[in-house]
């Protein structure tokens, strides 16, 4: 009964709404775990250009990510209003993934969410699940499995064989 | 009975056991008439049959069984071990393991009933007595089985105790509980004084007594009991309590429903007699003789005195209970256990929560430090608080360190079965057993040891007829040494066989591409022999069951180096060679030497620093291109951290260079860094898999300002 209830009426979920280069970005607020300032972060040698070093999070250590390395946009400019919101993963990681700025918390049913076709050729489309209608505009939600370091180093490859014209990386 | 929060003590104690039964078969292969052994053997095989049945396991239960009764065949000398039984009994202990396994994952047994096992056991001790011992045979075991139990059976209600100077006859009546006693008398029901005997193994004693009591409170009254039944149910008495118990039923009912709970031994019962009640007084006057006399009328129980061996055992434990029974005070106090099993769990609690505190000390040296409120008294509470953190963190690491001997208990077996398997005579001799180490590290070692110790047999020593043809003993020597080496632990595993041939080494390298002809010639021997810890890289010309597909030694080293260890091995061909595994003690706080390279901070484990120089930037000379240096006669290899680490060096390149000197095993490297921070205990926090491509950064610290220092892992430097 409950589900046919929520089969018509959609769920509602609470997103965390990022900008990142301008556009909006939702992040299911059940993942987050913290958003902190940008506190000085340690670099790691010889890991890839979107792992941008570790922080200190209570007395654990947590990687960083840039979004928009990750997404192929410029890199990061820290300002004022920049954040890291730390994400726990399904795999009970703890990352952290550095954003321009958080805007807002936003309630959004799941009918007022449209899937998206997957776009193998475009870097942004692949870690997006869907897009979410409000008054305030149009908010693409994050997929959060698409950051896990299996999915991102897939894609990554990917991108580079696309680039390289074929030839399977090996890894 | 709920027993699933016994499962863990029983899982224990039965592989426990099972180690002893392993043990003990193995030496009584070697000495057939080692009767300590077989005493052993039928103790471990008869607690394990207890516990299980117990628990509830009855397969398991029924193969424990048939296993004791063939030690029982042999303690009586109607069977004799042959090679053929001992091979039988290995294959028996392995299906017993395999219960366990199953109880330790599922809590259940499974459902093999192994019946070929059982009719094996059946069959050897149909066979061994031979035609006309089977009869004798029989009974003999029949009696032996349970000797304690059948003796008193038998015994007891045969010639019931009447002697005055039985047991029950010291405890002490109220004047009610006798006013109880004389009206159960006129109402022509029985009254009996009963001696209950609990096994010596018995775990949960109270639990025991207590069903004994339930039990006999389905057909009767127990009206006192010796010692008192609080007593009882703490667990404050020895192997045999008393009581006195009013009944209609038979002397044989109530000795039936004694002995069907589990890990009794035996039941004494008799009539007791309001008139013995009063000779109390003497009856303790008289408790130094009431050993003895408790033996007698057993003695004289017509089936005991048919079978004296079986009876013999029998009385001897009856009369060790008397005579403490005869003492004013029963046995008040158990003898506590003075160890605790803890799970491990709590102990990796406890050794995170030392962790945060060793770094809230850094932080409160570098607060106090900064701040310049740094006087006396601040700086002598900092001393002291540093002593006490360190003396804590020891205490917590040596409380998670085990012997090695858990791990290392099952490889004389192995190299028994391999000995069969290969065809290859080889014995085993492993000093440094008693060596502790960190409980996980001992978990983990044993895979990568017994990878290498299945190498010696299979790979490193020669076939028997080779080993005659050098003049080598017949018996290949197999070896595995561990001890403290000041920090580390070492361990060696060896053997005195073939050695590794580097020139095939090398051949089989070129073959399989793993070096091209013209690296392998640019190569050092030792350098060749290192190869074998590639992955995919076997010598042994065909692939065996018994060390797989040269998968072996790089499992090995990544196996050791994830403990953070390092491997290595010396071999000289012809004479054997040898493994060596150095693993640090602790994994989670180490010393670290702290340095500074560009803005950055590192730490380096002191334990890989062999020493720190100042080098001039003259003193560089090359060697096939790469930057070394000469110290005292070595020729060192540079590391240029600032390259390495790709940052901006902070050192004017005509400056005087900080080299610290590292080391992995006999190789040597220097690290040029730019500044020594100084000494600091750290505790290390792992980076996390999106991190693990980094090779030379082990982990990473919080320091006292909360900032984040990386570790260096030298090893991967050198």
């Amino acid at each position: 009964m409950d589900a046919l209830m929520a089969a018509e009426s959609g769920e509602n979920i609470q997103y965390i709404v990022i900008k990142l280069g301008g556009e909006q970005y939702g992040i299911n607020i059940k993942y987050i775990d913290n958003i902190v300032r940008i506190p000085a972060i340690t670099r790691v040698p010889k890991v890839d250009e979107y792992i941008k070093g570790v922080i200190n999070i209570r007395g654990t250590i947590v990687p960083v990510m840039s979004l928009r390395l990750v997404m192929d946009m410029d890199d990061d400019e820290i300002t004022d209003k920049s954040r890291i919101v730390i994400i726990k993963t399904e795999s009970d990681d703890l990352i952290g993934v550095i954003v321009d700025e958080v805007y807002q918390v936003l309630t959004l049913n799941t009918n007022n969410i449209e899937k998206v076709a997957h776009d193998p050729n475009s870097a942004k489309a692949s870690f997006i699940t869907g897009v979410g209608k409000y008054e305030g505009g149009l908010v693409s939600i994050l997929d959060l499995a698409s950051i896990e370091l299996d999915n991102i180093d897939g894609k990554a490859n990917a991108r580079k064989e696309d680039k390289k014209e074929g030839k399977k990386d090996n890894k | 009975m709920d027993v699933s929060e016994y499962l863990g003590v029983f899982l224990d104690e039965a592989k426990e056991h099972l180690q002893a039964l392993n043990d003990s078969i193995m030496t009584l292969e070697q000495e057939p008439d080692n009767e300590d052994c077989i005493n052993e053997i039928f103790r471990a095989a008869h607690s394990m049959k207890g516990m299980a049945g117990t628990m509830g396991y009855k397969r398991m239960q029924d193969l424990t069984h048939d296993i004791e009764d063939v030690f029982s065949d042999v303690r009586n000398g109607t069977l004799k071990i042959t090679p053929n039984i001992v091979d039988t009994l290995f294959q028996c202990l392995d299906a017993v393991q395999a219960y366990v396994d199953n109880i330790t994952e599922t809590q259940d047994e499974g459902t093999e009933d192994n019946a070929n096992l059982i009719k094996a056991l059946a069959d050897i001790r149909a066979g061994g007595g031979g035609a006309a011992a089977a009869p004798a045979a029989e009974e003999k075991e029949a009696a032996a089985e349970d000797t304690a139990e059948e003796g008193a059976e038998e015994a007891a209600p045969a010639a019931p105790v009447s002697n005055a100077d039985a047991p029950w006859y010291r405890i002490k009546l109220e004047p009610s509980a006798k006013a109880a006693l004389e009206e159960a008398k006129n109402e022509g029901k029985h009254v009996y004084g009963v001696q209950v005997f609990v096994e010596e193994t018995c775990i949960l004693k109270a639990a025991r007594a207590f069903l004994v009591f339930k039990g006999l409170e389905d057909i009767g009254e127990v009206v006192v009991s010796d010692p008192s039944t609080q007593d009882i149910e703490d667990e404050r008495f020895d192997l045999t309590f008393c009581l006195i118990f009013i009944t209609d039923q038979a002397p044989e009912k109530v000795v039936e429903i004694v002995k069907s709970v589990s890990e009794i031994e035996k039941a004494e019962i008799g009539e007791y007699d309001l008139g013995g009640a009063a000779q109390d007084a003497e009856a303790q006057e008289g408790a130094e003789e009431a050993a003895p006399a408790a033996q007698t009328p057993e003695a004289e129980a017509p089936k005991a005195a048919s079978a004296p061996p079986a009876a013999a055992p029998a009385a001897k434990p009856a009369a060790a209970p008397a005579a403490k029974g005869g003492d004013k005070k029963p046995v008040g106090k158990p003898v506590v256990s003075r160890t605790v099993r803890v799970d491990i769990d709590k102990l990796d609690v406890m050794m995170n929560l030392v962790s945060e505190l060793i770094i809230a000390k850094n932080s409160l040296i570098s607060a106090a430090t900064s701040s310049g409120a740094v006087d006396k008294a601040v700086t002598s509470q900092i001393e002291y608080l540093e002593s006490v953190t360190t003396n804590l963190h020891e205490s917590v690491m040596k409380v998670r360190m085990v012997p090695l001997e858990n791990t290392l208990q099952k490889f004389p077996r192995m190299i028994r079965d391999l000995n069969k398997s290969l065809g290859k005579k080889m014995e085993l001799t492993m000093t440094g057993e008693d060596t502790e180490m960190d409980r996980t590290v001992v978990d983990e070692i044993g895979d990568p040891l017994m990878h290498l110790l299945r190498n010696s047999a299979d790979h490193g020593l020669e076939p028997t007829e080779v080993r005659l043809e050098r003049g080598k003993p017949e018996v290949g020597q197999i070896f595995l040494h561990a001890f403290q080496d000041g920090n580390n632990v070492v361990i060696e595993v060896g053997d005195d066989g073939n050695g590794i041939d580097a020139e095939a080494v090398k051949q089989r390298a070129i073959e399989r591409g793993v070096v091209t002809p013209e690296q392998a010639e640019a190569m050092s021997e030792k350098a060749i022999i290192n190869l074998l810890f590639n992955p995919g890289f076997s010598t042994a010309k065909v692939v065996s069951e018994i060390s797989g597909r040269g998968d072996g030694l790089d499992v090995v080293k990544s196996k050791v180096e994830s403990l953070s260890g390092e491997e290595d091995v010396r071999t000289k061909l012809g004479e054997g060679s040898t493994w060596i595994i150095r693993l640090p003690l602790t994994l989670a706080i180490i010393q670290a030497l702290m340095v500074e390279v560009g803005e950055e901070k590192y730490a380096i484990p002191l334990d890989s620093i062999q020493t720190i120089e100042d080098v001039k930037p003259s003193e560089i000379k090359f060697v096939e291109n790469r930057e070394v240096i000469n110290l005292r006669d070595t020729v060192i290899p540079l590391v240029f951290m600032n390259k390495t680490l790709e940052c901006e060096s902070t050192r004017a390149p005509e400056d005087d260079m900080v080299v610290v000197i590292v080391r992995k095993g006999e190789q040597l490297a220097g690290l040029v860094i730019d500044t020594l921070i100084g000494q600091l205990e750290i505790v290390i926090k792992p980076l996390g898999k999106y991190m693990k491509r980094c090779k030379f950064i082990s982990g990473a610290t919080i320091l006292g300002d909360g900032g984040i220092a990386l570790i260096l892992d030298a090893n991967a430097l050198v």
